[in-house]
């Protein structure tokens, strides 16, 4: 198939028949032109001789001195090397021939009125005109045949033609190794960056293809590799910081699990020391057990797995139930919850409530005492935001785009909320986000840090 | 209470059965779909809990023969898979209940309490009473030793959770389920401060201590030995 072949061998191919396309063209204007041109030329050459002759025919007058024209027709028609004639008079007399032992057929002899036509014997090629012709002293007309033999012609035809052959496929030669030399330096950048290309591996994806040698309608296609490259690498790099992640996050508990174990087991204790050791087992187990769940989750919503439910929700009742569940915790810390506005969208009751929950235990973990989490929901006829603000050290910037990737702690020391807090809260949040069309982000500045939900408004009903 | 424990992973059944057995229940243990579904047909069971993943037959199949053959037990899913489409398929097969792996034990314990429950008729007590601790349930009031103690509402039902399932030790996730309708893990110690307050005002000042933590596990409420 053409399609599947080398760009280089395609373009080469195109090439040559584009050639031989237009010489093809060329040749036959050329032959038709020359032929027309020649046939003029005959046609011309002809009807001079004739009104010569028809001139020296009108001006004789008596039949019986007919034969003193002669040497002044062979003058006028012979002395022609190409030139062949004959003129009969009304009877069929022969007035004047010159016909060199050729056997002309007698339907050229006759003749009503002109005409001009071609003949040919076994080697040679005319062009003739018979007509009719007044002949002073003969009471019918008679006729007159002149010929021109253009054998040279037709040779020169053929010759033209054999080698316009010849040219036609030398030139297709040659163009096809033009066009391939063209097509091969003209794809060259196309080699270089498929070299480029086809040396990235997963260890050099920082690698880009260099914009600079490149021929402009390549760069558009160069941009998007480029582009494709540094999503590709972004991905890379998250997934590996996602496994080493996942590593670190079980390889804690399970060497504190192993360590504690083995450490207890080494001599015979007392019941409280393998009471104590069950439980703190138990702790790290729990944590264990609750980022598989989390993980479990986010692949889930990594793979499109996440169809939420579709229900009405009102937000504004769903934060006061979760407001219900904060409050003694609120109070405990002396942090101030508000809620205004509504709003309903359709989604799936418990992954929202998750959503709005996670980014409100991570505002009552950062909130300081004194300052109030305020929580407010607007609508509008496309979509739904809520906005939740907490008072609170500002989020520096180099983080803020960040805190939703998954174990992404600002400080990677730290590890606030205690060991159930695997960084893995607002990962989620985006992921059920996602999974309703909408979108959360966080901004911060001066001590106010805010989180932003936007859902499509619901689309059934109105909201008053 | 008689529990049939089908599980094929010979430490995982040896530890629901210890495990329950312990609650006070009697368990039978197998270890394929086969000898599960043999059990359930020939003795009279309480309640089935089912691995999703056996040999033999798996969990599904069991239910679907079980259901078939007019057994009307109530039937409680192990799965490690937590495909939507599982549950789904479990629960049209006419599953009462399902448990994701890795579970807590003590939220084992809760579910199989809740499902064994559900078949005796709901209680129709509108007072409970445990040491010197009287609860009003229509009236929505709490005493002790005769003193009226101040609740708010998710403090009372709180408690009242507690004192329906009196001696069983309930997981934080039940706790904030039942009481706060909160039905997925919050990773915070919203259930610890609540408890905190509870006891605050019904056992700091009195005497026996009524509230009390079972460590990495939960809470429960009982008049100790």
């Amino acid at each position: 198939m053409l399609s599947q072949s080398s760009l280089v061998k395609r373009l080469t191919l195109m090439i040559m028949f584009a050639v031989i396309a237009v010489l093809v063209v060329a040749g036959i204007s050329f032959n038709m032109l020359s032929q027309h041109h020649f046939r003029m030329l005959d046609e011309q050459a002809l009807s001079e001789k004739l009104e010569s002759t028809r001139h020296i025919l009108s001006i004789q007058t008596p039949v019986a001195r007919l034969e003193e024209l002669r040497p002044q027709l062979r003058a006028l028609l012979g002395a022609h090397q190409d030139l062949t004639a004959e003129i009969l008079t009304s009877d069929g007399t022969v007035l004047f021939s010159d016909l060199k032992a050729l056997q002309i057929p007698d339907r050229y002899k006759r003749a009503d009125k002109e005409v001009i036509w071609e003949w040919q014997d076994q080697s040679h090629n005319f062009r003739g005109v018979t007509s009719q012709v007044e002949i002073q002293g003969d009471p019918a007309p008679g006729t007159i045949m002149l010929m021109l033999d253009i054998t040279s012609h037709v040779h020169f035809f053929e010759t033209l033609h054999r080698w316009f052959g010849i040219g036609l496929v030398i030139s297709a030669l040659v163009s096809a190794g033009l066009g391939w030399l063209v097509a091969k330096s003209g794809l060259r950048p196309v080699e270089q960056i498929t070299k480029v290309a086809t040396s990235m591996s997963a260890r050099s994806l920082q690698e880009r293809i260099p914009l600079e040698p490149v021929p402009l309608e390549l760069q558009e296609l160069i941009l998007s590799f480029n582009g494709m490259l540094a999503r590709l690498d972004d991905a890379f790099v998250r997934l590996s910081n996602f496994s080493a992640d996942i590593a670190h996050e079980l390889r804690t508990p399970v060497s504190n699990l192993l360590t504690h174990t083995e450490v207890v087991l080494t001599r015979k204790r007392d019941l409280d020391a393998y009471e104590e050791n069950l439980y703190s087992n138990l702790e790290d187990l729990k944590r264990m057990s609750r980022i598989i769940d989390d993980m479990l989750f986010l692949a889930k919503a990594d793979n499109g797995l996440i169809i939420p439910e579709q229900v009405d929700i009102k937000l504004e009742d769903l934060v006061s139930k979760l407001f219900e569940y904060y409050q003694l915790l609120a109070e405990d810390r002396g942090v101030r919850l508000s809620l205004h506005g509504r709003g309903i969208i359709t989604g799936d009751r418990l992954m929202i409530d998750r959503a709005v929950s996670n980014i409100l235990s991570n505002a009552m973990r950062y909130t300081p005492e004194g300052k109030e989490i305020a929580v407010e929901i607007q609508h509008s006829a496309d979509k739904v935001t809520l906005t939740i603000r907490n008072g609170g050290a500002t989020i520096d910037s180099q983080h803020i785009n960040k805190i939703f990737d998954r174990f992404y702690r600002a400080d990677p020391a730290r590890r606030e909320g205690g060991p159930n807090n695997a960084g893995l809260g607002l990962a989620i949040t985006r992921s059920i986000v996602e999974a309703h069309k909408g979108k959360v982000w966080c901004t911060s500045s001066e001590g106010m840090t805010a989180f932003h939900f936007v859902f499509p408004a619901n689309s059934g009903e109105a909201v008053g | 209470m008689k529990i049939l424990v089908a599980e094929d992973e010979p430490k995982a059944g040896a530890y629901l059965q210890q495990g329950l057995t312990e609650a006070g229940f009697t368990v039978d243990r197998v270890l394929s779909g086969t000898d599960a579904l043999q059990h359930a047909l020939s003795d009279s069971y309480d309640l089935l809990i089912l691995d999703v993943m056996m040999p033999g037959l798996d969990g599904w199949e069991v239910l679907r023969m079980v259901r078939a053959a007019g057994k009307d037990v109530p039937v409680l899913f192990l799965t490690a898979r937590d495909g939507v489409d599982d549950r789904v398929k479990g629960l049209e097969l006419g599953a009462d209940d399902y448990l994701i792996k890795p579970f807590a034990f003590s939220e084992l314990l809760a579910r199989v309490r809740t499902l064994l429950r559900r078949g005796t008729s709901a209680s129709a007590q509108t007072t409970m009473k445990m040491a010197d601790l009287e609860v009003d349930l229509l009236k929505r009031r709490a005493t002790r030793n005769g003193k009226r103690i101040d609740l708010t509402a998710k403090e009372f039902s709180l408690l009242e959770l507690l004192m329906r399932r009196r001696g069983e030790v309930l997981p934080k996730s039940l706790i904030a389920s039942q009481v706060w309708d909160m039905n997925f893990d919050s990773d915070t110690n919203v259930i610890e401060v609540a408890i905190r307050r509870l006891r605050a005002k019904i056992d700091d000042d009195f005497s026996p201590k009524l509230i009390h933590t079972a460590r990495g596990m939960g809470y429960m409420m009982d008049v100790p030995d």
